[in-house]
């Protein structure tokens, strides 16, 4: 996105914009300042953001959306909270800094309803989209992927050299909001309690199976869509490539005074993993993961060991990359993950030693070993009582008999424990 | 004959001067009802007066805020006030 010139920031339409309901109101309503020719006066008290308080200058139309928007993660930025609390221990002598730290590279992120609606972020040098009309569906590549961008941004739109942009937008030409509704970016809870802690917490939202209802379990006759159900999240067999970063440090510059940060490396990649944050929501087994560039000494120009829980969390994180294909190298064939090839898991091998502990909750230990598709459909559920059992392990009972269990097949042998609930899939 | 005709001549001017004095009171009496009006009866002229003024005129009214407007529709006016760029060197390396 080219940066707008400075006239073209504050260019109002008239012509369009006066017809509009907010273009009726009183320009001082919302902005303050004073009634003057020369510019120096008439921006005394200037209110330039007035959307930084929702409550006092949109609250009166726009209720609806201001009683929540406090407490949605565009606001409240909390999904980094979340994150730097696990990994920061939340120790109250590191708290000064972390917040510094917080204040100076992460905060720019944060974004209100102006920011989404009338012009471009600040973070991306602001500037008001068309004449200081409010569009109601924020304009995709000039508000919603001008912040989310090097990621999401590059694979949805296939600015990624060689790899196709999603289907949904090379189809079917959708933006962001045709999946994110209104209410998931403007926040659902009325106070912190029920707030989320981050972009995956509570509900699966948007949900592909909400659009492709047949592609859920028990939906249509597509073998893998029945076998795999809800073991792999839908981007495991979907997506694509996509982009992981490496390293990133933070620091303020001695010659500007300005914040910057540093990132070693961005490379494409496709690695499948455990799901870190399995839930009833996000039930899935494995997903696709992505490093993030987080690294243990990331704040160190704040002060020393401001991450002592680094490895509370994996580098290797749920992914939901945003280039979907139907047809992908991996489903073209059962070979792609039940083989002797596992490259295309994220094995220890692939992990940098540093940052093992981190992600043994992601680690893949050894392939998924190639079943006969009839005998995947057909295995006996695993009883529902089952999932109250402390231990994981399958084998401790159905191999020794213990408990009165029945005794695994003679070709079961091969399989560990990891594997059984691949075929025999909780009984609900 | 003499005593009667002056005794009837001041009866006569008597009822003229009640007559008169009765006159005065009713049209005294008549010009007070039509000087004062009752307060009650001025209500209902105030009252459009005060709900016009409960409209939300001031707000959706025509943008008084000319000065505003007369630069911030000027795209040349703009331009010429517009303060210089200050090209910070990008610090970053890296994506974001």
């Amino acid at each position: 996105m080219a940066p707008l010139e400075p006239w073209e920031k504050a260019l109002v339409d008239a012509g369009t914009f006066l017809e509009t309901t907010h273009g009726k109101m009183a320009c001082t309503a919302c902005h303050g300042g004073t009634e003057a020719a020369d510019k120096e006066t008439a921006h005394t008290g200037l209110v330039a953001s007035p959307s930084s308080e929702p409550e006092k200058y949109c609250g009166e139309c726009h209720d609806d959306v201001t009683s929540t928007f406090e407490f949605a993660l565009h606001n409240s930025q909390q999904g980094y909270w979340t994150a730097l609390n696990a990994r920061t221990g939340e120790v109250p002598e590191n708290h000064p800094a972390v917040e510094e730290m917080f204040g100076n590279h992460c905060a720019t992120c944060h974004t209100t309803c102006g920011e989404c609606h009338v012009s471009q972020p600040k973070n991306v040098g602001g500037g008001l989209f068309t004449g200081h009309v409010f569009e109601k569906t924020p304009p995709m590549t000039r508000s919603c992927t001008a912040c989310h961008g090097s990621r999401v941004g590059n694979e949805f739109l296939g600015k990624n050299e060689g790899i196709p942009g999603d289907v949904h937008f090379r189809e079917g030409r959708m933006s962001c909001v045709k999946c994110h509704a209104g209410a998931e970016l403007h926040g659902t809870a009325t106070d912190m309690e029920t707030a989320e802690a981050n972009r995956y917490d509570g509900m699966e939202a948007p949900k592909c199976v909400d659009c492709h209802a047949t592609a859920a379990p028990g939906g249509d006759d597509n073998p893998m869509h029945q076998v795999h159900g809800e073991k792999l999240s839908c981007q495991v067999c979907h997506s694509v490539t996509y982009t992981s970063c490496d390293n990133c440090h933070v620091a303020v510059s001695e010659t500007s005074g300005n914040p910057f940060f540093e990132t070693d490396a961005t490379y494409q990649t496709f690695l499948i993993g455990r799901n870190p944050i399995q839930s009833d929501e996000r039930p899935y087994a494995f997903v696709p993961v992505r490093h993030v560039p987080a690294d243990p000494n990331a704040y160190e120009f704040y002060g020393e060991n401001l991450l002592p829980n680094f490895d509370s969390l994996p580098t290797w994180v749920y992914s939901t990359p945003h280039n979907i294909q139907k047809n992908t190298p991996q489903n073209e064939s059962c070979e792609s993950c039940h083989a002797e090839d596992v490259s295309i898991f994220l094995t220890a091998d692939k992990v940098k030693p540093e940052e093992l502990a981190a992600n043994a909750s992601v680690i893949v230990e050894a392939n998924p070993p190639l079943v006969d598709l009839e005998q995947v459909l057909s295995a006996p559920k695993t009883p529902a009582n089952h999932a109250e059992l402390v231990s994981n392990s399958c084998t401790a009972c159905h191999t020794t008999g213990i408990r009165n269990a029945p005794l695994s097949p003679e070709d079961h042998a091969v399989y560990k424990d990891d594997n059984c609930l691949g075929c025999h899939t909780m009984a609900k | 004959m003499n005593k009667i005709c002056e005794i009837e001549h001041n009866c006569e001017v008597t009822l003229s001067k009640i007559r008169l004095i009765l006159l005065m009171t009713v049209a005294t009496l008549a010009l007070a009802a039509c000087a004062a009006k009752p307060p009650t009866e001025a209500a209902p002229e105030t009252e459009p007066t005060a709900a016009a003024e409960e409209t939300p005129e001031a707000v959706v009214s025509a943008v008084p805020d000319t000065e505003c407007l007369n630069c911030h529709t000027d795209k040349q006016h703009l331009i010429d006030t517009a303060a210089p760029v200050v090209e910070a060197e990008g610090e970053s390396k890296g994506v974001g």
